[in-house]
C-alpha cells in the first residue's frame, strides 16, 4: 500500500516528510510545508472513502440562483495519492441520471467519464485545465479535489484567528505560474483540524479573485469536516456554496464500483 | 427705463461699477476648484432611463459588459503562423493584467473556449492555452478555427489574416485608457502585424476627452481671433479688451454658478464658453454707434449715454431673443441639455447686463485722444465699407421683385434639399476619416463581424422553455434571418453552443451540427458544457431559469440607424413566425439609438419651441405682428438655405447638427432686430405722419450704411472666431464651424439684400395705419 501508485518523487517527499513530522519533537513549530500538507490530508483524504449529498447554489451578483443536487461518493486508493471520485447528479432535473467518473492521479491529468442520458453515451472528457469550473460552479476541480502542495512553494505568514479559532496564515505560490490562473494564494489553515477555514486567490493582477471561506464544520465519524463552502468570485459577484449532508466514512466502497459500468447503470451505494 | 438708469449710473460711477464687477467674478472664481467634469457622453441620458436601466438588467441578467474594446491583428501573410500567434499570445497575457479590463471574460486565441473531439475525447477548454510549437500543431489550431463556425468572423476573419481580442470594460472604466494601455503593449511588439484598437468606449471615451481638449484649445484661439478682429475694427486695444472681459467675465460668471450649483462640466456645457464669447459679440453694435455718437458729438459722456439710448432697445431684445432661444431648452427631457440651456440663457443675461454697466463704466475710462482718432474713419459717407453696405441694400431695395423672386426660388431649391436629409448618427464617424480610431474600425468591420454589439433578448415567462428545441430552432433561424442584413455581420446564441456539442457528441459529423430533438438533451448538453466552460460562456447567453435567451448581433456599423434595421427584421421575423418567445432589444447599438433618437428628436422640440419663442420676442419689440412676420424672414430663409445644403450634401441630420440648429435660433434673428429697430427708429426721427416712399428708401440705405456696419462687423467676429473650428480634428466641430459661419454671413447678407427688398415691396401692408 505504501508504495502502490507512487508516481511522483514530489510526493515521496511528503510521506518523507511525514514520516520525520512523526518522529519528530510535538512541540517543534510545524514549516509552511507540513501545514500545507497536512491541511491537503484533512480536506481530501479523510477516511478510506467518503460519501455525501451536496446541494450547490449557483448564485448571480444581482441574486439569482441555479441549483446543482449530486451525491459526491470517493475512494481513495492511496492517502495522498490516486483517488476515484463518482457523481451523480440528482437536479436540475433535465440533468437527474447524469454520472461523471472521475480517476485522479497526482502528478498528471485526471482521466474523466461522462454518461450522457439522453444519447446513451458515455464520453471521455479532457482533463487539462484543472482550473476550470466544476459543474459550471465557482469552485474549480482543484477546489473540489485538491491541488497538491507540492505544486505551489509556501511560506508561513503569521498566526492568526479566523472567528473563534487560531489558525496559520501560509502563502502559496505557484511554482509553474503559466500553468494556473492565480499568483497567489493566502490560506487560513485551522491549527486544531488543519482544515482551511479560508483561502484568497490573487489573480496575475494581484488584485483579489476569488475567497473560500469554510462555513460550517461538523466532525463526523471522527473526522472534521466543511460541511458548508462558500466560493466567492469577488470580482463578478457571483458565489457558490455547496452544503454537504449525509456525509458517511469508510463504507466500504470498493474501487471497483468506481467504473466505466457504473456510469450507465449507478449501484445504489453511489446514487443514493 | 431701468436699464437706462443703469447706463447712467454706471457713467457717473465708473469706479464702483468696475470694482463691483470684479468682486463679483471673484465671488464666481472661488466655486472653480470644485469643478467636476463628466466626459461620458452617454451621461445624456440619465442612470435611471428606460434604456439605460434595461439595457443594466439584462447585463446583470447574462453576466455581460456594457463596454467592450476590441483590438484586431492584422497580418498580411496571415496571422496563424508561430510569430504572429506568439505575439498574440504575449499581448493577450499583458492586457490579462490591465486595470479596468474584466479579465476573466476577455476573448481571443488564448483564452476563447472550444468545444471538439479528438480520439474520443470531448474537450472544452480554451482554444490556444500554449503558443504552437510545431509546423503541425499550427495546421491543427487552423482546422480547430475553421471548424467551428463560432470562431469565423469572430476572433479569425475567413482569410486568415485578422484576429481580434476583444476586451470587456469593468463598469466604470474609461475606454479611452485601457485603450492606451493597450496601444503601448503593442507597441512593444515588433513585428509586421498591424494593430486596430476599435469600440465604442474607445470612440466615445476618446471623443469626451477630445472634446474637453478641443475645448480648452478653441477657446482661447477664437478669443484671440476676436481680440485681433475688434482691435482690426476699431484700433483700440483697451476698448477691445474691454469688450473681450464683458465676454470672459460672464463666462467667469455662468460657469462659476453651475459648479455652485454641484453640476459636473459635461461636453455639452463645455462649449457653452465659445457661445457665450460668440453671443457677446452682440455688444459691437454698441461699439459702432459710440464712434458714429462720438464723431458727431465730441464728448465722450453724452455719446455714451445716446448710444445706449439707440442700441438699447435693439440689443435688449436681441439678448432676450438669444436668451429665451437657450431657455426654452430648460423644457427639454435631457438634463445636460437643460444645463446647458440654462447655462448659456443666465449667461447672455448676466452679458446685457454688463453691457449696459461695466461696458460704459470702461468707456468713461478711454482717453478722448484715442477715441477721436479712431472715431475719424466712421463716417457713413466716407467708410468704403458702409458704401459697400448702401450698394447691397439699394440693389434690394431698387429691384425688390428680383430678388424676393430669386429668393423664393432658393427657398423652393433649399426645401427639396430638406426633404433628402437623412437622420442617423454615428459616433465613430466624428472622428475624420483618415484618424487611428476611424482606420480601426473600418479595418476590424472589413474582416470580422463588426465591432458594435447589440442584443436581442428573447424572453418567455416560462422556466426551462428555452430548452425546448422549438424555442432553440426559433432562436437559429431568426438569427439566419438577421444574418441577412448586409449591416449585421455575425450572430451568436446558446443555439450555436447546442449544436456545436451535438456535433462533437457525435464524433464532429456534420450532420449532427443541428439542434436535437428532446429538451433533455438541449439540457444535458447545456449542463455538459456549463461544466468545463467559462461561467461566462453560458451565462453570457441565457438566464439562470432557462426562460431568456440572448442573441448576440454583431453589426458592422455604429450607425445608430443599424439597430433600428433589427429591429425592423425581428418584428418582420416575429409577425411570420408567432410564437409565444418576446424578442426586445437591448446593447450599446441599442443604447445608441435611443440615445440618438432622444438627444435629437429633444433638440428638434427645442427648435421648435425657440421658433415660436423668438416669433413671440419679435412680436413685442416691434409691437407689430407684421414687422414680425418680416423680421422672421431672413432667419427661416437662412435656416431653410443651410438645411437645403446639408440635404443636397448628404451629411446627416445628427445629434451635433440637432444641437447646433437649436441655438441658431436665437443668434440668426439678431441682425433682423438691429436692422428693423434702427430702421423704424430712424424713420421716427426723420418724418411726421406716414412716411412716403422715397424717405423709406433712403431711411433703408442709411440703416444697410450704419447699423449694418455694426451687424457686418458682428457677423465678421462672429465668423473668423468659429471658423477657428473649422481646422478641429472632429467632424462636429467642423460642422460646428463651418455651420455658424455659414449662418452669420447669410443672416447678415439676408438681412442687408433682401429685408429692403421685402420693405419696399410690403410697403403698403406695413405702414397701413402708419408707423410707430
Amino acid at each position: 500500500m505504501m508504495v502502490l501508485g507512487l508516481r511522483r518523487a514530489g510526493w515521496v517527499a511528503v510521506v518523507a516528510g511525514l514520516a520525520v513530522l512523526a518522529v519528530a519533537p510535538a512541540a517543534a513549530q510545524p514549516t509552511a510545508e507540513e501545514i500545507m500538507a497536512k491541511a491537503h490530508l484533512a480536506m481530501f483524504y479523510p477516511g478510506e472513502d467518503m460519501r455525501a449529498r451536496v446541494t450547490m447554489r449557483l448564485v448571480s451578483r444581482d441574486g439569482k440562483e441555479r441549483v446543482r443536487e449530486l451525491t459526491m461518493s470517493r475512494r481513495d486508493l492511496q492517502d495522498g495519492g490516486e483517488q476515484r471520485y463518482f457523481i451523480y447528479f440528482h437536479r436540475p432535473p433535465d440533468v437527474r441520471d447524469m454520472t461523471f467518473l472521475v480517476w485522479k492521479y497526482p502528478g498528471r491529468d485526471d482521466d474523466r467519464w461522462l454518461y450522457v442520458p439522453a444519447l446513451k453515451l458515455v464520453r471521455r472528457i479532457a482533463a487539462s485545465d484543472k482550473r476550470s469550473s466544476f459543474a459550471g460552479s465557482d469552485f474549480s476541480y482543484e477546489d473540489v479535489s485538491g491541488r497538491e502542495p507540492e505544486e505551489d512553494t509556501h511560506k508561513l505568514l503569521r498566526g492568526e484567528k479566523v472567528g473563534e479559532r487560531a489558525a496559520s496564515v501560509v502563502e502559496s505560490v505557484p511554482k509553474d505560474p503559466g500553468s494556473v490562473d492565480f499568483t497567489r494564494k493566502v490560506s487560513w489553515i485551522d491549527k486544531a483540524t488543519w482544515l482551511p477555514l479560508k483561502e484568497e486567490y490573487y489573480d496575475r493582477r494581484g488584485e483579489l479573485a476569488r475567497v473560500f471561506t469554510a462555513e460550517e464544520l461538523k466532525e463526523i465519524q471522527g473526522f472534521w469536516t466543511v460541511t458548508k463552502r462558500v466560493m466567492k468570485n469577488t470580482q463578478t459577484g457571483h458565489f457558490t456554496e455547496a452544503v454537504f449532508a449525509d456525509v458517511r466514512y469508510n463504507q466500504k466502497l470498493s474501487p471497483d464500483l468506481f467504473s466505466e459500468r457504473a456510469l450507465r447503470a449507478p449501484p445504489a451505494e453511489l446514487s443514493r | 427705463m431701468l436699464k437706462f438708469s443703469l447706463v447712467e449710473f454706471s457713467v457717473a460711477h465708473p469706479k464702483l461699477i468696475v470694482s463691483l464687477t470684479i468682486i463679483f467674478t471673484l465671488a464666481f472664481m472661488t466655486q472653480f476648484p470644485r469643478m467636476k467634469t463628466d466626459t461620458n457622453p452617454k451621461n445624456m441620458l440619465p442612470a435611471t432611463s428606460d434604456v439605460r436601466v434595461w439595457n443594466d438588467e439584462v447585463d446583470k441578467t447574462f453576466a455581460l459588459y456594457e463596454d467592450m474594446i476590441v483590438l484586431g491583428i492584422v497580418n498580411d501573410r496571415g496571422v496563424l503562423n508561430r510569430e504572429t500567434l506568439a505575439r498574440i499570445s504575449s499581448i493577450t497575457d499583458a492586457i490579462l493584467k490591465l486595470k479596468g479590463a474584466a479579465v476573466q471574460d476577455v476573448n481571443g486565441f488564448p483564452t476563447i473556449t472550444n468545444v471538439t473531439s479528438e480520439s474520443g475525447i470531448l474537450t472544452v477548454a480554451p482554444l490556444m492555452p500554449e503558443v504552437p510549437k510545431t509546423d503541425q500543431e499550427v495546421a491543427k489550431l487552423r482546422k480547430m478555427l475553421f471548424g467551428n463556425p463560432l470562431f469565423v468572423d469572430r476572433i479569425i476573419s475567413k482569410d486568415g489574416k485578422t484576429t481580434a481580442i476583444y476586451v470587456p470594460l469593468e463598469k466604470g472604466a474609461n475606454g479611452k485608457e485601457v485603450a492606451d494601455k493597450i496601444r503601448e503593449i503593442v507597441r512593444k511588439e515588433k513585428g509586421a502585424e498591424k494593430y486596430y484598437i476599435a469600440g465604442d468606449p474607445v470612440a466615445r471615451d476618446t471623443f469626451g476627452a477630445e472634446m474637453f481638449r478641443l475645448m480648452a484649445i478653441f477657446a482661447p484661439i477664437a478669443g484671440m481671433v476676436m481680440l485681433a478682429v475688434r482691435y482690426l475694427m476699431f484700433r483700440d486695444l483697451f476698448l477691445s479688451i474691454t469688450l473681450m472681459m464683458d465676454a470672459m467675465i460672464s463666462i467667469v460668471w455662468s460657469m462659476g454658478l453651475l459648479i455652485a450649483f454641484g453640476f459636473p462640466i459635461h461636453i455639452m456645457s463645455s462649449m457653452a464658453p465659445v457661445f457665450l464669447m460668440a453671443i457677446a459679440t452682440d455688444s459691437i453694435h454698441i461699439f459702432n454707434e459710440f464712434y458714429f455718437r462720438y464723431r458727431e458729438r465730441k464728448d465722450k459722456k453724452v455719446a455714451i449715454i445716446e448710444t445706449m439710448h439707440a442700441v438699447g432697445r435693439p440689443v435688449r431684445y436681441t439678448a432676450l431673443a438669444t436668451a429665451a432661444g437657450f431657455a426654452v431648452l430648460l423644457f427639454m427631457n435631457i438634463i445636460p441639455v437643460r444645463v446647458f440651456g440654462g447655462l448659456v440663457a443666465f449667461g447672455t443675461v448676466a452679458l446685457r447686463i454688463l453691457s449696459f454697466s461695466f461696458v460704459p463704466a470702461m468707456f468713461t475710462f478711454v482717453k478722448e485722444k484715442n477715441i477721436e482718432k479712431a472715431a475719424r474713419g466712421e463716417d457713413v459717407s466716407f467708410s468704403k465699407a458702409s458704401r459697400f453696405l448702401r450698394g447691397l441694400a439699394g440693389f434690394g431695395a431698387h429691384r425688390p421683385q428680383v430678388t424676393v423672386l430669386v429668393g423664393a426660388l432658393l427657398c423652393v431649391v433649399a426645401i427639396i434639399g430638406v426633404t433628402n436629409i437623412v437622420v442617423n448618427n454615428n459616433m465613430v464617424e466624428w472622428f475624420k476619416k483618415q484618424s487611428e480610431i476611424r482606420i480601426a474600425d473600418t479595418q476590424i468591420n472589413r474582416a470580422l463581424g463588426g465591432t458594435s454589439t447589440g442584443y436581442v433578448v428573447a424572453i418567455s415567462k416560462e422556466e426551462d422553455f428555452i430548452k425546448n428545441p422549438e424555442a432553440m430552432r426559433y432562436i437559429e433561424s431568426l438569427q439566419r434571418h438577421l444574418e441577412k442584413l448586409p449591416i449585421v455581420g455575425k450572430t451568436f446564441s446558446v443555439a450555436d453552443y447546442v449544436k456545436r456539442i451535438n456535433r462533437v457528441l457525435h464524433d464532429d459529423d456534420a450532420g449532427f451540427d443541428v439542434i436535437p430533438e428532446t429538451k433533455e438533451a438541449v439540457g444535458q448538453y447545456l449542463f455538459l458544457f456549463s461544466m468545463s466552460a467559462k461561467a461566462s460562456d453560458l451565462n453570457n447567453v441565457v438566464d439562470y431559469p432557462f426562460s431568456q435567451a440572448n442573441i448576440w448581433v454583431q453589426l458592422k456599423t455604429w450607425d445608430a440607424q443599424a439597430m433600428e434595421e433589427v429591429i425592423r427584421a425581428v418584428d418582420d421575423y416575429k409577425k411570420a413566425h408567432p410564437f409565444p418567445l418576446e424578442l426586445k432589444p437591448a446593447g450599446i447599438a441599442y443604447f445608441n439609438l435611443v440615445w440618438n433618437d432622444e438627444v435629437l428628436w429633444d433638440m428638434v422640440k427645442g427648435f421648435i419651441a425657440a421658433l415660436i419663442a423668438v416669433f413671440v420676442i419679435l412680436i413685442f419689440n416691434f409691437r407689430s405682428f407684421k414687422w414680425a412676420v418680416v423680421g422672421y424672414v431672413p432667419l427661416l430663409f437662412t435656416i431653410l438655405l443651410i438645411y437645403g445644403v446639408v440635404g443636397f450634401s448628404g451629411k446627416r441630420f445628427d445629434m451635433p447638427i440637432s444641437v447646433l440648429s437649436c441655438l441658431s435660433l436665437g443668434m440668426a434673428v439678431d441682425f433682423a432686430i438691429h436692422f428693423i429697430g434702427r430702421f423704424k427708429q430712424r424713420l421716427a426721427e426723420s418724418s411726421v405722419g406716414t412716411p412716403n416712399s422715397e424717405l423709406i428708401t433712403e431711411s433703408l440705405l442709411w440703416t444697410a450704411a450704419r447699423p449694418g456696419k455694426g451687424i457686418m462687423r458682428n457677423a465678421v467676429l462672429f465668423a473668423a472666431s468659429f471658423a477657428v473650428m473649422m481646422f478641429a480634428p472632429l467632424t462636429p466641430y467642423i460642422t460646428v464651424g463651418a455651420f455658424i459661419v455659414s449662418m452669420m454671413m447669410l443672416s447678415a447678407l439676408m438681412v442687408i439684400i433682401y429685408l429692403p427688398a421685402l420693405i419696399i415691396l410690403l410697403e403698403g401692408w406695413l405702414f397701413r395705419g402708419g408707423s410707430t
